[in-house]
Order: C-alpha cells, then structure tokens, then sequence
C-alpha cells in the first residue's frame, strides 16, 4: 500500500522526448532535471505547455515547483536536460522579452517608491506610454494612494501587490507565477484573478505555483509534483483537485 | 477593464531604449545616495581606519630598528624575490580561478537580477559597469597594500621611499586585477571547476617549485614579483605583467555577459549580508558568509563516525563533532594561515618587524576557523540559556577541544619555521613559541566571538545612545582589541631575536616571553568564565553609586 492515493489522471511520462516535428511550445522540458550538491530538486521532467493555456502547477513544499519556474525563468541552470521558452533558451534576449516572472518573494530596490519601480521596469521593455496603464494597475490593486512610498517597507500584502504591478507593467506572452496569493486580502486576491483572466484572455500563457482553489478551478490544465517527479498532468475536469490538494497539503 | 499590459505580442525593445531606462534608473539611485551620503559619518570612518590600521603599522614598525639589508641580502632578494612575490601572483590568480568556478566575482543587487537582468537587455552591458566596478576595488585595495608594502621595504633596503611606495602599488594593483580578471574569465567562459582549479593548481606549484628549489628556471608569475623590485633595478621585459594583466581584465570584461543568473542570483542575498556585517566591522559574520559564498558547507558524512554512546562529555563531544564536518578545504585554509603566520614570523626574526601584524592577522583568521563550536553556541543563545549551566562555563568547555587541535597545527608551524632556520636551537624555540603564538591566535577569536554574544544585562541597547565618538570607539574597539590580542602572541619572536643580537641564548628568551603570553591568555579564559559575574558586579556598582548620589542631592 502507498502512502499517498494515486492521483487520478496521473501520466507518467518522466523521461519522454518531445515530437521534433510539433512547433515551439510555450515551455518546452526536455529531461530536465535539477540537484543542489546531493540534495536532487527535480528528477527528470518531460513537458510541453502550448501558447495560451493557463496552467496551475500543484506540489507540496519541496516538490521542485519552484525549481521548475525558476529554470523557466532562466534564473536556474538545468544539471541536465533543456528547456526553451518559445524556442529560445530560457536566459536568452527572445525569452526575456516574452516571459513576465512573479517570483514567490517579492524583491525592490531599497531606494526607488513603486512608482519608480513601474517607469523603470516599463522603459526597460521599451514601453513609452507606460503612465496610464502604471495608473491603472495600481488603482486596480488599490495601491494607487501608496505610489510615490517605498515598497521594501511595505507589508508583506503590500509588497506582493506592487511585486504583481511590476510584473503586468509589462508587455508578456508567458507568465510564470510563484505563490501569488500568499499575504493577500481578499480583495487581493480577486484583483490577481482578474488580472490572470485578463491576460488568459488576451492570448498569453500563464502557468502558476499555487495551492488556491479560487485558481485551480479556472485553468485548462493541472500539472502535479512530488518529491521531483510528474505524478499528474491532466484537465481540470478529469481531476479530483481536491484529492490531489489533500495530498499536496499533508504530503 | 482590467489593465493588462499591451494586447500586443512583446516584442524586444531596440536595445538603445531599454539600456537609456537603465543609465537613468542607476543615475537616479546615484544621486539618491549622494544626497542621502551622512559625509560627516562617512569622514570620520574613514578617519579612524586611518588612524588605527595605518597608525598601528606605522607604530609597530616604529618601536623597533628595523635592520639594514646586507649587500649579501640584497643580492639574495635580487635573485629570488620575484619567485616568491610571484607566489603571491599566483595564489591570487588560483583565488580567481577558484572564485570564478563557484559563481565570482561580481555580485548584484537582488532587484537588479529580478529587474534588469531578466529585462530584455544586452546583459553584458548591464553588467559590464559592476565588473569595471569590481575591478577598480580590487585594483585599488592590492595598490593600497603593495604601497604600504613597499613602504616597509623601504626601511630595508636601497632606494627612495616613492620609488618602493609606486612599484609595489603598481605590484598590488596587478594582483588584485589578475584575480578579478581570472574569476570573470572563468565563469563568463563556464569553464569545468576539475579542470581549471588543477592548472592553476599547477601554476601555483610551479611557481613555489622554482622558488623553493633554488635554480634558474624561470617561474610563470616571475615578471609581476620583477617588477615590485623594481627601486632595485628596472627590467623592461617585466612589463609583460602589465600586458598579460590588462589582456586578462579585459577579456573578463568582455565575456561578462556570460555570466550566469543562478550564481549571480544565489550571491546576491548573501552580499547584501556581507555588505552589512562588514559595516558593522562583524568580521566572523563576514566570514561566515564568505563560505556560504564559496557553496562551502560542512560534511554530510564525518571523516570519522563516532560511537552512539561514547565516553566523552556532551559539549566535547559536540566540539569533535563540529570538527569530524568540517570541509578538506577549511582545513586547508587553516593550514596556509598557520604556514602563512609562520612565515611572517621567520621574517619578524630576521629583521622585518612588522611582519608580526601579517602573523596575528593570519592566526587570528586561523583563531576564528578553530573556535566554531563555541560561535555556534553563541549563535544560538536561546539554546544557552536553556541548559543548566552557567554561560562562562559552557563556553569554557567549548575551547578545550580547539585547544587539543592547537597541537597538530603547531606542529604545521614547527615545520614551517624549520624549513627556513634549520639548527638545533632553532628547533626548540619555534617548538616553544608555536603553540603560544597559536593559542592567542584563538584567544583573539574567542574574544571576537565572546562579545558578539547577546549582552544578557542589556548594555548593548544603552550604547544606541551613546555619543558617536564613543559609539564609534567602542566599534572599533570591539573590531580591533581581538587582532591585538591576536597579534601580541606573535610578539615573543622579537624578544628572541634581541636575544640573539644580544648574543644570549635563544630559547630563555622565548620562555621568559612567552610566560607572558601564558599570562595573557590565563586572563582571557578568565574573562570568558567570569565576564557575566563581573558586567553584573559593575551594573550593581553603577547603580548603587547613583543610588546613592540620588539619596545625597533628595537629603541636602
């Protein structure tokens, strides 16, 4: 008997090549895999998120969500195995202009007011006319009276609510999201919902690390780690989500 | 409507446009902490480095006649100086190596590897002005040290003060510039670790080897060591060192945007730490953080396996423990501080008196490796307090395992010393003064570590409002007073030398001194077991004294 239910939907296709012939993917894994000295983070993983499809990735703490995001991002070199972002290799300029980070632990400069951090990060991806819409996502997430404040001495709701406005500030066709609800109210909350419908809607791919319901409920896709290993990569509406949370939480 | 950015794909900014945003967000910051620079602050900082580091060497190097050079040692520093400053050379490019390898040298901001580096941006042109930044530092301090260098080799030997003071500036702004510009080499080019670290492995043993056998075959580092003799006798063809180390910064430059983003991730966090422990003049926290820097970590498997029951007491056993953890490489750091102290000291007895500052230094570096049991109590001091025993006495029983480990590290030292003075009475007096010179190496560290545990009568709070000047002093005190105690066991090889100038007998005299230093470090273990007692005696006297002013002013 295993310690934990088998999770219904669950595909194992560790170690899987993808078809050369399919066009690039959103994400594209190939074998990767990840260790911190002896400590294995993510043994090898097999998979391919296609343009436009919003993903929840479930796991419980440890199981390689993080590690898989970050190697998205480029912030992660694989130990083995690649990923590309639309074909690109993760840390390259094509990917970094596509790809829109969230991390779990928002993180400003010491001296710049949300504001700043808005102008700076829009100019960056060369966006000129980046005023009304910095205006318009922090009124949305009710920051608005607190733009000209330092966001490092913010409250930790506080801080992730800027850490989103300067992750949609930005132009994107992929968004990887770490953790997104963590410290927010619920008002929060829903704000991030529907910024995640918003760019859903607006045809970009949007894979997110979270335990919130609210969330996995509304995607097309629900991707599951344990211990490093794919156990579950399925539709929503083939999947107990709430046996596989159950799992995530006491797992 | 909800505000999503731009329905339009993303596509890469022209990279004028992004790299503009850039320049303006960092001249921005600039100006920021210009304005916000307390330059009255940052002055007297600088004023009292000056005064106590250069003061300190100034005074120590004044409180004995150094000894003129013979013609017979000038010809021997001609012949084999430059193999052993290239040594020098040559540990700086392994470090750079080493460095490189394990994610260096440069290291950014947090926000600035989410920000800009995930922003996209010519990386290596976002991060081409934090490598120039890094060199110029390093650059600057190597030509800071190489000047002072120069300066006491000036007492020495023929030629102006200037002309030593420049070259050896000019030495030590290469060094510093072939370690950074190795370290960027090597990670912008992702070159395999195994590999690189052996050949600049077999440079380093190729450059000791020419010394240390005494012939003719040129070293690869011989040109830079050349070239800080230069008040003795110029060589054009030394500079080759200038060529090969502008060629080796510039091309660390250029493969700058090679550099990884994981490393440049993972190091961010920790510099900012480091930043911080070293305004706080926290020397074992900046420690600490180099070797989480380096991915140093202890051993998941103890060299050797102790059994489940064994006879020795918990915070012993604790001790040898810590000990069975700790890397191949922090041992091999203990060891060159041991070797590098020795040496130091061989060169106090021949004459350089000064070099007793590098031998504390060392010992006292060496002292802070040794005395990790006792800082990760101090660490802990929830811990501490909870157990039934008094916190002088358990910190006491932490030193008697690194005390134990003194031994094998003397013997290190011994052998050091033997190398350069090979008789009999030579023997016995580095036999005698070895394990003293260590022992207040780790006196030094103990204290460091001691007086950064959390002050239990709260005496740490009320210097919050102490003036600045005696804020200030207090720091600094706290920063050098270990170093001093460090370096006052070291100082036993001068009284021998006298001795031997005065045509007595080596070893009395390294008894005589080092009764002393037995003396020095009783009160130190002394001050260990009782500081709490007497904080609480003088707290109470404080007290009571004000008590009793109060009492005379409320009667009159």
């Amino acid at each position: 008997m295993t310690r934990h239910p088998t999770p219904p939907g669950r595909r194992n296709n560790e170690g899987a090549t993808p078809s050369p012939q399919l066009p690039p993917a959103a994400i594209e894994a190939a074998a990767i895999e990840k260790d911190y000295g002896d400590a294995p983070a993510l043994h090898p993983l097999t998979l391919r998120i296609e343009h436009g499809q919003t993903v929840a990735l479930l796991g419980h703490n440890g199981s390689g969500k993080t590690t898989f995001i970050r190697m998205a991002a480029g912030l992660l070199d694989p130990t083995d195995g690649t990923v590309t972002i639309d074909g690109h290799a993760p840390s390259s300029i094509e990917a970094r202009t596509l790809t829109s980070y969230l991390a779990d632990t928002p993180v400003f400069y010491d001296d710049l007011s949300v504001w700043e951090h808005l102008e700076y990060v829009a100019r960056m991806h060369g966006l000129s006319d980046w005023e009304q819409q910095a205006a318009d996502l922090l009124d949305h997430l009710g920051l608005y009276a607190r733009a000209e404040e330092l966001p490092q001495r913010f409250s930790r709701g506080l801080r992730q609510k800027a850490a989103i406005a300067i992750a949609f500030i930005r132009p994107f066709e992929l968004l990887l999201v770490d953790e997104p609800f963590v410290g927010l109210d619920a008002a929060g909350k829903e704000a991030l919902l529907a910024l995640f419908d918003q760019a859903a809607a607006d045809g970009a791919t949007v894979v997110v690390a979270t335990h919130e319901l609210s969330f996995v409920n509304r995607v097309q896709r629900i991707v599951a780690l344990r211990d490093g290993h794919l156990i579950h990569d399925g539709p929503p509406a083939n999947t107990d989500i709430d046996a596989l949370v159950r799992t995530d939480a006491v797992g | 409507m909800v505000p999503v950015s731009d329905t339009a794909p993303a596509v890469a900014p022209p990279p004028a446009t992004g790299l503009a945003a850039l320049r303006d967000m960092r001249a921005a910051r600039r100006h920021r902490r210009v304005q916000e620079t307390e330059w009255f602050e940052a002055l007297y900082r600088v004023y009292l480095a000056a005064i106590v580091i250069g003061g300190s060497v100034l005074f120590i190097s004044g409180i004995f006649e150094d000894t003129v050079a013979t013609t017979n040692d000038i010809s021997h520093i001609t012949e084999h100086g430059p193999n052993i400053l290239g040594i020098i050379v040559a540990v700086a490019f392994f470090l750079g190596v080493r460095s490189g390898a394990s994610g260096g040298p440069i290291a950014v901001e947090d926000a600035e590897v989410r920000h800009v580096l995930l922003a996209p941006l010519d990386i290596r042109s976002a991060l081409r002005k934090p490598a120039i930044q890094r060199l110029r530092s390093a650059a600057f301090a190597g030509a800071l040290a190489g000047a002072a260098a120069g300066q006491l080799a000036a007492r020495r030997l023929p030629g102006s003060l200037g002309a030593w003071a420049f070259y050896g500036a000019i030495y030590g702004a290469c060094v510093g510039m072939v370690w950074v510009g190795a370290a960027l080499l090597v990670h912008g080019l992702r070159l395999p670790n195994t590999l690189v670290t052996l050949f600049a492995s077999a440079l380093v043993f190729w450059q000791a080897g020419v010394t240390v056998a005494d012939t003719n075959a040129p070293g690869p580092f011989d040109a830079f060591g050349s070239m800080a003799l230069w008040a003795l006798h110029i060589e054009a063809i030394d500079l080759i060192a200038v060529v090969i180390t502008t060629i080796t910064a510039l091309a660390g430059i250029f493969v700058v945007g090679s550099l990884s983003l994981e490393a440049l991730a993972r190091r961010s966090n920790l510099v900012a730490q480091l930043r911080f422990a070293v305004t706080l003049q926290d020397i074992r926290t900046v420690m600490l953080l180099r070797r989480q820097l380096s991915q140093e970590q202890m051993r998941a498997t103890p060299w050797l396996t102790l059994k489940r029951r064994g006879s020795l007491p918990p915070v012993a056993r604790r001790g040898v423990q810590s000990f069975l953890k700790f890397p191949a490489r922090r041992y091999a750091r203990m060891k060159l501080m041991v070797v590098l102290a020795a040496l130091a000291q061989v060169a106090a007895y021949r004459g350089t008196t000064p070099a007793i500052v590098a031998s504390g230094l060392c010992l006292f570096v060496f002292g802070l490796e040794l005395v990790e049991p006792l800082s990760q109590e101090v660490d802990k001091p929830e811990r501490t307090d909870s157990l039934p025993i008094d916190r002088g006495a358990l910190m006491l029983r932490h030193l008697v395992v690194p005390a134990v480990m003194l031994i094998p590290f003397s013997v290190v030292a011994i052998v050091t010393a033997l190398i350069f003075e090979h008789d009999g009475a030579a023997i016995a007096t580095a036999a005698i003064l070895a394990p003293f010179a260590l022992a207040t190496g780790m006196a030094g560290a103990v204290i460091n570590a001691v007086k950064g545990a959390p002050d239990p009568l709260g005496d740490n709070a009320k210097s919050l409002f102490m003036p600045p000047e005696v804020a200030g002093m207090t720091t600094m005190t706290r920063a050098v007073l270990p170093i001093i105690v460090a370096t006052l066991g070291s100082l036993p090889v001068i009284a021998v030398r006298e001795s031997v100038e005065s045509g007595n007998h080596p070893v009395g005299a390294a008894v005589r001194a080092c009764v002393g230093v037995a003396l020095l470090l009783f009160l130190v273990v002394g001050w260990v077991r009782q500081r709490d007692a007497i904080r609480l005696w003088w707290k109470n006297s404080v007290e009571e004294s004000q008590q009793h002013k109060r009492k005379t002013s409320v009667s009159t």
